[in-house]
């Protein structure tokens, strides 16, 4: 090389002041000078936060299909890592509410009694999802997570969440495939009964495991199920019937209410 | 269950006056009072004794039934300041599990998100540290379901360390450890400890000895010592002896590798027909045995 940048120029190249045509001219000949880039000085700071980054970029683990779904979605990165690592259960959920749901639909179609047990079956289908979501017992890494900033309420939030959008949306598409069922209203006649449910079991959650919580739901609503079929002049399709559904609709507004008041204080 | 200000000045600390726990009628913690400063404290006891109840209790994962509790400065009852102990609280239970599916890598950036921990370049960075603090980095990508139960241990012990805790709680923390590994656990909690409370419960009582200035002891929800390793091994002086033949029923002892036996007693005197008998210097082991009396024979 038979020539050298000066210290002016290596200064206004450094500090990013010189011009287009002068800092082009710089950079390449960098490129081929040792001697100038030597010369050039050096930001320790920026260097140790640029291999940060660098090395972060080729480090990390590369995000599961899910997590980048929730990213494209718009979720936050840490608030998608947590709903994507929802226990493995979960997934073995989903498998049996499409059989579940899938079967009782099937029967609907096929038997005389069948849209009863579809129209019972699908309101305790969000249910049990969201007893077996969070929990010792039902989540493997519960013991280390318990004790986190996260852990309780805002965490059982976020699984009941990222367990409702599926169900609701599979119970909806399930219930408008109904012999029954002409319109919009009538394939979610379910959806206040079902969010009732939830919400109670997630009170029940505070003196009681999660999944027992559910599971005392479930029962109740068992036990609705069969009082209506059996007592006499009594139609079990009247808990769906438009004054149930005003009932279901205040229910599910006291107990989100409680719910709410809750999250605020726990 | 009452709480007052932290009176001591603890507030990197714990202070517990009369705590109890009970499971439908059984009290697993009866009356126990403590305050933990900066350092390491081994919790000694038989399966059982309360220990892992205590330290649940501490780490905000189990309420007290009864007692006053502040941990950190702060009361773990109130839902604010729970959330506030759990920040700088790092907690290794026993026989931690993990999603199995998840690399190592993973497993700590999913806990460092739920620990609250900065930026995504912040927190794997500080993944990064965690696993190269427990050796564990060379296997960062590697599967939980590939990895041995140590390194599992191991694993746990990171997520623990994650968020720089001022109270760090490891129940069991050095089960299937190697002595390579077992060396540099008391080496990285030994330097933790300078700034933070560590309480260690563990049946391994040479990581005690090794590790910990001072020692309670728990037997069926009491606390029946509280104070350094050398008092407590200062207990079992003259208490501690081998000789040639079995000694009789009802005294505790163990056969040696070469074929002496180890006694413990109340008093030397007391043991009848001993043949060679030499008094020999207590270990702690040998003081924890004595003070709750647990011995096989």
């Amino acid at each position: 090389m038979s020539w050298h940048l000066t210290h002016d120029q290596l200064h206004r190249y450094a500090t990013h002041t010189a011009d287009d045509v002068t800092a082009m001219s710089a950079e390449a000949h960098l490129t081929h000078c040792t001697h100038c880039r030597d010369r050039l000085p050096t930001d320790e700071a920026w260097l140790e936060h640029s291999w940060a980054n660098l090395l972060d970029v080729v480090d990390r683990p590369r995000p599961s299909p899910l997590e980048r779904l929730l990213g494209t979605l718009g979720l936050r990165e840490g608030t998608a890592k947590l709903l994507a690592a929802t226990p493995a259960l979960y997934r073995a959920w989903l498998v049996a509410m499409v059989i579940v749901l899938a079967t009782t639909l099937i029967l609907a179609h096929e038997i005389p009694r069948g849209t009863l047990l579809f129209s019972f079956t699908v309101p305790v289908i969000p249910l049990a999802g969201v007893a077996l979501a969070y929990g010792r017992g039902v989540d493997p890494a519960h013991s280390l997570a318990s004790v986190t900033p996260w852990a309780g309420p805002r965490l059982l939030l976020l699984r009941t969440c990222a367990v409702l959008a599926p169900a609701l949306t599979l119970c909806t598409v399930a219930s408008a495939l109904m012999p029954s069922v002409a319109t919009a209203y009538e394939a979610v006649f379910w959806l206040l009964p079902a969010l009732a449910m939830v919400a109670g079991c997630l009170i029940l959650g505070r003196w009681l495991h999660l999944s027992v919580a559910g599971g005392v739901i479930g029962g109740g609503w068992l036990l609705l199920m069969a009082m209506f079929a059996l007592m006499e002049g009594a139609d079990p399709f009247q808990l769906f019937s438009p004054l149930a559904q005003a009932g279901w609709a205040t229910a599910l507004a006291l107990l989100a209410a409680i719910v709410a008041l809750r999250m605020r204080t726990a | 269950m009452t709480t007052t200000a932290d009176p001591t000045g603890l507030t990197g600390g714990v202070r517990a006056r009369g705590l109890v726990r009970t499971y439908g009628t059984r009290r697993a913690l009866s009356g126990i009072d403590l305050d933990l400063g900066p350092g390491v404290t081994g919790l000694l006891g038989r399966n059982g004794a309360g220990k892992t109840t205590l330290l649940r209790c501490l780490a905000t994962d189990l309420e007290a039934t009864l007692g006053e509790l502040s941990v950190l400065g702060l009361d773990p009852e109130r839902s604010g300041e729970r959330t506030a102990i759990r920040r700088r609280l790092g907690y290794l239970p026993q026989n931690p599990s993990f999603y199995p599916h998840f690399t190592a890598f993973g497993l700590l950036d999913y806990m460092a998100v739920l620990k609250e921990r900065g930026g995504r370049r912040e927190r794997h960075e500080e993944v990064r540290r965690a696993l190269r603090g427990v050796d564990l980095y060379d296997r960062r990508h590697t599967r939980i379901r590939r990895l041995s139960g140590g390194m599992r241990q191991r694993l746990g012990l990171a997520a623990a360390l994650l968020g720089d805790p001022r109270l760090l709680l490891l129940d069991e923390p050095t089960i299937g450890l190697d002595p390579e590994q077992r060396i540099r656990f008391r080496d990285l909690v030994s330097e933790l400890a300078v700034h933070s409370t560590v309480l260690l419960s563990t049946h391994q009582i040479e990581d005690v000895a090794a590790l910990c200035r001072r020692v309670l002891v728990l037997d069926q929800g009491r606390m029946i010592f509280d104070g350094a390793p050398a008092e407590l091994v200062a207990r079992a002086r003259g208490r501690v002896w081998e000789q040639g033949a079995r000694p009789p029923a009802g005294v505790t002892s163990w056969r040696l590798a070469d074929g002496r036996y180890r006694v413990l007693g109340p008093a030397e005197s007391d043991v009848p027909d001993a043949v060679d008998r030499v008094p020999v210097e207590p270990s702690l082991e040998d003081a924890y045995l004595l003070l709750t009396g647990s011995v096989p024979r």
